[in-house]
């Protein structure tokens, strides 16, 4: 036996030389192939398993329908048996497994590789047949490699045939097969001319995770195998009954090509290893586990290979000085989400004035009042409202600290226990006292305006409070109607008195299609944001957007991607799609989404709102029932302005 | 049925204990060794395209077929492509020929037409075929996707045999237009107008015919099948010859409602309400004294098998029981935590209305 596969070795190498001197390829050679491929699957055909499950999900995502049997293979003699994660994401109630010579037994999970989507089980079973594991740096591009499967009802194993395409795919996870890789063999092993194991066959995508990520693939020419040898390894951690999960540590790289980028940081996130290990931002990544790393794609591809509990060192170039950093990766960085103190700031000059503490707050129960001048927090310093407000939100929501406040000429120290933000808005909200004095000579326009953005020549209208004076920072409200209904008559006068009483200027770009805002417009909408903020006096921190209807998912788009200009979003009527963006301390955002209750869209909405909570992002929901035509009832109108009025509480 | 599968049993367990041997017998076969080019060059002219009824929407108006006889009969797929009176059947060379149809199998999805020709060239279907196994080298020949036009020769696609499986028309399984052995082809043999074509070893044995484009309904992968020669024989032969009466199609008994002669309860066994397409066959309470009860099925207790048919809900379970007989023996195998137990009954004497 074992000199035929020399001998098939030798022709394989043969033939390749033959191809190259003749065309037409050797009967000889072709015969000892084949019987070469034969032989490979017998040597393998005792390991290969069916598996049969129970019940469990009809689809395993939509339009992707469960099959009730897949390919398993033995690892252990004692039993254990290794699949693809792909046919457990219908979580049958029961597995059945079959051997190959057809002894049935039950078997239970016992972990699933979530990095490469291996799954472990169990039965009680005796002296199986284990195959031989071939060494994963003896693989090579262009051997031959088959993949086999039990699916069929046959007694050997179904066979498919093809060469390695590569040895080192989605970050170092798997080789790739140009042999047919689909539900058929899913689970089974990718077997090399010697009989010898190279991998277990799984759906994989380079762009997506999960169970079902790559079977848009199958029978493609693009295959995929875990290497049997990395999962050998890791063997007796999933034994112990635990998940493997992908390695965190929590930084984004600069660059939106994020696989042919420098490794340079650009974020580092809240509370992350890599925070907590100190890397900062604009550090570049030079090395990982003593490897050198030049781009992106070279660290992920190390990180491929490790999981969550893994340690890794890595050396960071800050500067001129070489830092290494040890970090323990994590399977999940907890979303940030920012503490809450309970009060407005004074909206004049710089210091940390109290202008209102707000009702039920942990201010108002450590005893802050308005007027306190504070000096300190946690101890240490604070020279102005803005610093404040940054220390605060990034505590944890439940930690106590002290606050230092000048009152009445004297100092105190106050304990306070931060919270997390609330899910309403104050009930009440006294307006900061706008001026009385009279416009300067040489004053901006104030009221209803209606312009056209050069550049874009499109129109957008606008309302500048009378009140408005160069000196005192308005509020500005960038209002998106849906696209069929400009809605400015409805929205004017309803805003008219809450931009007049709070000091809010409101600009309206003008859709220019009916079918409703696209992404070609977003820069349209900045270019008149910024036209505004160049005219007229604007806080940074009290600028949001407003939209309905059909306008809503272009807001939220517009919103994510401005973080650094917007600071919330007041929703109405329509719900959002997908999963919200982690919560950045760096750009703080606050949500308010409001429904009828009469609307269809209400529970979408809500859901919306359970997304955004999820993400920690500061959101209110609020419904009501009383509809006005076409647009907010006045008592929202007044909730979303003291909404807005204080998007600078902190 | 049965009989054929435990012929088929006994074959494969000669084959697993013959292995080493029957790869000798391979070897010994492919003495007159020829390459896969000499191959396609005599193999080739035996494959005609064929034209007739269709074109419309999805149905194509292009197949398939092979010569067996020198005097022009022409086997392929019993399609669409033949509803009409006459179809066009253009050989290898060019050469162009009104095809009649002069029988038809349909429950083997088979066609045998004829042509007015003398002295082509055709495969030998009194050579004896031989068995292949998962591995071994093929190729298939066809018009797929009417590629070849005029004196064009078809297509020809390599691969290997990736499986032999045993398509079933049990509801649920296979949807397919025929049942009994196939191969299964690890190549993308099966498109449209593919079949009728051949699939051969790489010496140029013929090994089966092309089959349908066919879904697995197991995997939900597109099947590759192709049906042995060995299975068609006869059927060819017959048409040929002028002797053959088609048989009895099971197609009108696959068309009725799936019976339903027996039920859990019949035996005493509870079953845990059908809530989900795909709800477990859970027991949930057995009426004591029944048969189930002495035999000593348990509530929550999860049927899994139904004689050798895995049951994967509670409807699979239900097709199963519905078509027991009076008197029939059935073995159930049950999971009871980590552990499976068989159990078996005799269907009680019932009066079932015709």
């Amino acid at each position: 036996m074992k000199s035929l596969i020399v001998i098939a070795n030798t022709a394989l190498m043969m033939t390749i030389t033959a191809a190259c001197a003749t065309a037409a390829p050797d009967a000889k050679l072709e015969g000892l192939e084949e019987q070469a491929f034969r032989e490979a699957a017998a040597i393998v055909a005792p390991s290969v398993v069916r598996i049969e499950t129970v019940g469990g999900l009809d689809q395993l995502s939509p339009g992707l329908a469960a099959g009730g049997t897949t390919t398993g293979l033995i690892v252990t003699a004692d039993g254990y048996i290794v699949s693809s994660a792909f046919h457990f994401a219908s979580k049958p109630s029961s597995i059945l497994v079959t051997l190959s010579d057809t002894r049935r037994f039950p078997a239970r999970l016992v972990a699933t590789d979530r990095q490469r989507m291996i799954t472990l089980m169990k039965i009680d079973a005796e002296g199986l047949p284990v195959p031989r594991v071939a060494p994963r740096d003896g693989f090579k591009v262009g051997q031959w490699s088959l993949a086999l499967g039990r699916t069929f009802d046959s007694d050997s194993p179904s066979v498919s045939i093809g060469i390695i395409s590569a040895v080192n795919r989605i970050w170092g996870k798997a080789v790739q097969t140009d042999a047919k890789v689909s539900p058929v063999n899913y689970g089974g092993p990718l077997v090399d001319v010697q009989g010898r194991v190279m991998g277990v066959l799984v759906p994989l995508s380079p762009q997506s995770t999960g169970e079902t990520a790559g079977v848009e693939w199958y029978d493609s020419g693009i295959g995929f195998a875990v290497p049997l040898e990395d999962t050998m390894a890791v063997l007796d951690r999933m034994k112990a009954g635990d998940d493997l999960l992908p390695g965190l540590f929590g930084v984004t790289f600069q660059g939106r090509d994020s696989a042919g980028s420098d490794a340079v940081l650009d974020r580092v996130r809240f509370a992350s290893p890599a925070e907590k290990a100190g890397l900062k931002k604009g550090d570049r990544i030079v090395g990982i586990d003593g490897r050198p790393v030049y781009f992106v794609a070279e660290l992920r591809s190390v990180l491929g290979r490790k999981y969550a509990g893994d340690e890794i060192t890595l050396t960071a170039q800050r500067g001129e000085k070489k830092v290494d950093v040890k970090l323990t990766l994590v399977d999940k960085i907890p979303p940030f989400e920012p503490a809450y103190l309970g009060i407005l700031p004074q909206r004049q000059g710089e210091a940390a004035v109290v202008r209102i503490v707000l009702p039920d707050s942990p201010a108002e129960r450590a005893g802050l009042k308005a007027k306190d001048l504070i000096t300190a927090w946690n101890n240490e310093p604070v020279t102005s409202a803005r610093e404040l407000a940054e220390r605060v939100s990034r505590m944890r929501p439940d930690e106590a600290t002290t606050v230092t406040v000048q009152r009445d000429g004297k100092t105190e120290s106050l304990n306070v226990k931060l919270a997390s933000y609330p899910d309403t808005v104050p009930a009440q909200l006294t307006a900061d006292v706008l001026s009385t004095d009279p416009p300067a000579a040489d004053a901006v326009k104030t009221g209803r305006l209606s312009e056209t953005l050069e550049g874009h020549d499109r129109k957008y209208w606008m309302y500048v409070p009378e009140s408005y004076r160069k000196d005192r920072p308005a509020g500005l409200m960038v209002f998106l109607h849906p696209g069929d209904d400009s809605m400015e008559s409805a929205v004017l006068s309803a805003w008219k008195p809450e931009c007049e009483r709070r000091g809010i200027i409101l600009v309206a770009p003008q859709c220019d299609r009916p079918a409703g805002w696209s992404p070609n417009d977003l820069e349209f909408v900045q270019d008149c944001v910024a036209k505004v903020k160049e005219t007229y006096t604007v806080a940074p921190d009290r600028v949001f957007v407003h939209a309905t209807g059909n306008a809503v998912p272009f807001a939220a788009v517009y919103t994510f991607r401005n973080k650094a200009a917007v600071h919330g979003a007041a929703l109405t009527g329509a719900a959002l799609r997908g999963n919200a963006p982690e919560n950045d301390p760096d750009e703080r955002l606050q949500f308010h989404l409001s429904s009828s209750l009469a609307d269809k869209q209400a529970t979408a909405i809500k859901v919306t709102a359970e997304m955004l909570k999820k993400a920690r992002f500061p959101t209110v929901y609020t419904t009501f029932t009383q509809a006005a035509e076409g647009y907010l009832p006045s008592l929202m109108v007044e909730e979303v302005a003291r909404w807005a009025d204080a998007l600078d509480r902190m | 049925m049965v009989a054929l599968k435990d012929t088929a049993r006994m074959n494969r367990l000669l084959r697993t204990m013959l292995c080493g041997l029957l790869l000798i017998t391979v070897t010994v076969v492919e003495c007159r060794a020829q390459s896969t080019s000499e191959t396609i060059a005599t193999v080739s002219p035996k494959v005609v395209k064929i034209f007739g009824a269709g074109g419309r929407k999805n149905l194509y108006a292009y197949g398939s077929g092979f010569v067996v006889s020198a005097e022009g009969h022409i086997v392929t797929v019993w399609s669409h492509i033949l509803d009409g009176d006459s179809v066009t059947v253009v050989l290898h060379d060019g050469r162009r020929y009104e095809g009649r149809v002069v029988g038809a199998e349909p429950t083997l999805d088979l066609a045998v037409l004829k042509i007015d020709a003398e002295g082509l060239p055709f495969f030998d279907l009194s050579i004896p075929t031989p068995t292949v196994g998962p591995g071994v080298r093929v190729l298939a020949f066809s018009n797929v996707f009417k590629v070849a036009t005029g004196d064009e020769p078809v297509s020809v696609v390599h691969g290997v045999i990736a499986a032999q499986t045993t398509l079933s028309a049990r509801r649920g399984v296979f949807d397919a237009p025929y049942s009994g052995p196939v191969y299964i082809v690890d190549a993308i043999t099966n498109n449209s107008g593919a079949a009728g074509g051949v699939l051969t070893t790489r010496t140029g044995q013929l090994l089966g015919m092309l089959g349908k484009e066919l879904k697995n309904n197991t995997t939900h992968t597109w099947l590759n099948y192709v049906v042995p020669i060995s299975q068609l024989q006869t059927a060819i032969t017959e048409i040929q010859t002028g002797k053959f009466a088609p048989r009895k199609t099971q197609d009108d008994e696959e068309k009725t409602a799936a019976p339903r002669r027996y039920s859990p309860r019949d035996f005493g066994i509870v079953m845990v309400p059908d809530v989900v397409t795909k709800t477990p066959a859970y027991v949930d309470r057995v009426i004591p004294g029944s048969a189930a009860a002495e035999a000593g099925v348990m509530p929550d207790d999860l049927i899994l098998f139904v004689g050798e048919h895995l049951v994967a809900s509670y409807r699979a379970l239900r097709d199963e029981f519905g078509v027991l007989e009076s008197g029939d023996r059935v073995k159930v195998v049950v999971r009871r935590g980590d552990q499976l137990l068989t159990f078996e009954f005799t269907a009680p004497r019932k009066n079932i209305e015709p």
